[in-house]
């Protein structure tokens, strides 16, 4: 008999996530300012939840089980390129964050402007940007569906559910904004917390007594599944670390990262969360966990993709409805909640940087907010259409955000440490790095097994620094009047 | 002197996580369970934030 108590489950728990966000910020008074980046007042904690909210997405929940069932070891970089950017940015973000406080930046590409005053460099920053955040957002309606589609145990049409899903907080980001969203996180992330800890340990001990012994088994089953490959090997030891390497210099490029940076409320914020984001890092090893059990309990075995419901699966075959329920919600959570910052964030870059910049529309602080607002149910829509026609075709489009915007990490850092940097500098920078990256990534040729972003990356650098060079021989006064030390 | 020291305190887990991992790639000797490799970068993941604690230190931060 099908039981409909899981997806009971889903649909009070976000609901109810939704209302008590939405209600957290009625009665604020919209400027672009409070809008966008939660009025520069986020403190610690807040902070703290909104970065988890926005940086753990489904792919925390789907993607990484599905790796650790396919792939094994390589799904290890999860946990440590978080951390490691973590640590590294924490020597630039405050530096960031003092610019956007002096300069009122909002949006990513504000702070191109701010930094190199090259429309042509913002504008392209910005169509990237726009770009790269569509598949983004239809991933996770895709991911939404198969949350639905499990709680229901296949009875009802998830489909249906994903788009009335997606319209509803598309309309919680029109009326709420960036507060809005770092409320939600809080439920999300104690739910994803609580889901997680139960996959990770609770299935382990069920069906093999501890995680341990999981292990003593996986290894007697497949010896070369928990060690990296050969140093050159298609995800072997220089993928590895090329790959966490790239992933952590690009971890906060993202655009609603950026607005989220900006949110803090002095520059100490940043770097307390530079020490407790780490610790979230260590709940994904749970994730991992689960996928290897899965691996062991799941059979006939899944291939590609498929493995990503692996231990979804194992809870829908094995366990009661609620816990199903409990944690599909929190899946759906994972999906909508990034969505929400993506889609604001998104919104914010057409409604100021193209809009505003561009052709001089919506200047003042209401059409400003209402500008974003309506780009909010505009790419929303625009979103979802994509989507509902074509899904596939978009999931290859992924490559440019993950590639893509970690090409603007010499932006930022060069931008922090070298006054000399140019503007044409980094503009060539980023059309190399993205060119080389997205090339070597379609045609899948990878030299030495290294990740194709990183390489991209290397030749990003070199562009940005002979450009510099040379436009500085010419025009020594072209180096800029930052000042501020990072 | 203090500008070595905070870089130092950012290059080493930063290092154990990334160059150092293909030098520890294996499986025994286990921990707690589970395989070396995996305890490895758990073990830096947990002691990430100590490091980080002590740049801020190192630059009087709190």
């Amino acid at each position: 008999m099908t039981s409909f108590a899981p997806l009971a489950i889903v649909v009070a728990v976000v609901g109810g996530t939704l209302l008590f966000a939405f209600s957290s910020v009625r009665h604020m008074r919209m400027s672009p300012q409070e809008y966008m980046v939660g009025g520069r007042g986020f403190g610690t904690v807040f902070l703290w939840v909104l970065l988890a909210g926005e940086i753990y997405t489904s792919f925390t929940f789907l993607g990484a089980a599905g790796w650790a069932y396919n792939f094994g070891a390589p799904a290890f970089y999860i946990m440590a390129y978080g951390t490691v950017g973590y640590i590294f940015w924490y020597f630039f973000l405050p530096w960031i964050w003092r610019m956007a406080k002096e300069r009122g930046l909002l949006t990513s590409p504000d702070f191109f402007t701010a930094r190199y005053n090259n429309r042509v460099l913002t504008t392209l920053v910005a169509l990237v940007y726009c770009v790269a955040i569509v598949p983004y957002v239809t991933l996770q309606l895709s991911a939404v569906q198969i949350f639905l589609t499990i709680a229901g145990y296949g009875a009802i049409d998830a489909q249906l559910g994903a788009v009335i899903a997606f319209l509803i907080i598309t309309g919680f980001v029109f009326a709420t904004g960036l507060r809005g969203t770092a409320w939600a996180s809080i439920v999300k992330d104690a739910l994803v917390i609580g889901a997680l800890v139960f996959a990770g340990i609770a299935i382990p001990m069920q069906f093999f007594g501890s995680p341990a012994a999981m292990f003593d088994q996986l290894i007697r089953a497949h010896p070369d599944h928990l060690v990296l490959g050969g140093l050159t090997a298609p995800k072997g030891s220089l993928w590895y670390v090329s790959t966490v390497m790239l992933t952590a210099l690009g971890y906060f490029m993202g655009p609603h990262s950026i607005s989220a940076v900006y949110s803090a409320k002095d520059e100490n914020v940043l770097r307390r969360n530079s020490i407790f984001l780490p610790l979230y890092q260590l709940v994904i090893v749970l994730v991992l966990f689960a996928g290897f059990s899965a691996l062991l309990i799941v059979s006939p075995a899944l291939h590609g993709p498929a493995a990503d419901q692996s231990f979804l699966l194992v809870v829908q075959h094995f366990y009661p409805p609620w816990v199903l329920g409990f944690i599909a919600a929190g899946g759906v959570l994972c999906a909508l909640v990034p969505s929400t910052a993506l889609l604001l964030s998104g919104a914010g870059i057409v409604a100021k940087n193209l809009g505003g910049d561009l052709f001089g529309m919506a200047l003042d602080d209401r059409s400003r907010v209402l500008a974003t607002r309506t780009m909010v149910a505009v790419l929303g829509l625009a979103a979802l259409f994509l989507w509902l026609e074509y899904r596939t075709q978009l999931v290859d489009l992924l490559l440019l955000y993950y590639n893509g915007v970690s090409q603007f990490m010499p932006a930022f850092v060069f931008g922090a440490l070298w006054k000399r940097t140019s503007s044409w500098g980094v503009f060539g920078g980023i059309v190399v790095g993205l060119a080389v990256a997205l090339g070597l990534a379609a045609t899948g040729t990878s030299p030495f097994g290294l990740n194709p972003g990183f390489i991209g990356l290397v030749c990003n650098v070199a562009v940005l620094v002979a450009i510099s060079l040379y436009v500085n021989r010419f025009d020594p006064t072209a180096a800029s009047n930052i000042s501020s030390k990072i | 002197m203090q500008q070595r020291l905070r870089l130092l305190l950012a290059a080493i887990p930063i290092t154990a996580l990334t160059l150092a991992v293909p030098f520890v790639n294996r499986i025994e000797p286990r921990i707690l369970g589970l395989p070396f490799v995996l305890a490895w970068i758990m073990g830096w993941v947990a002691l990430a934030p100590l490091f980080v604690w002590g740049i801020g230190r190192v630059e009087h931060r709190w």
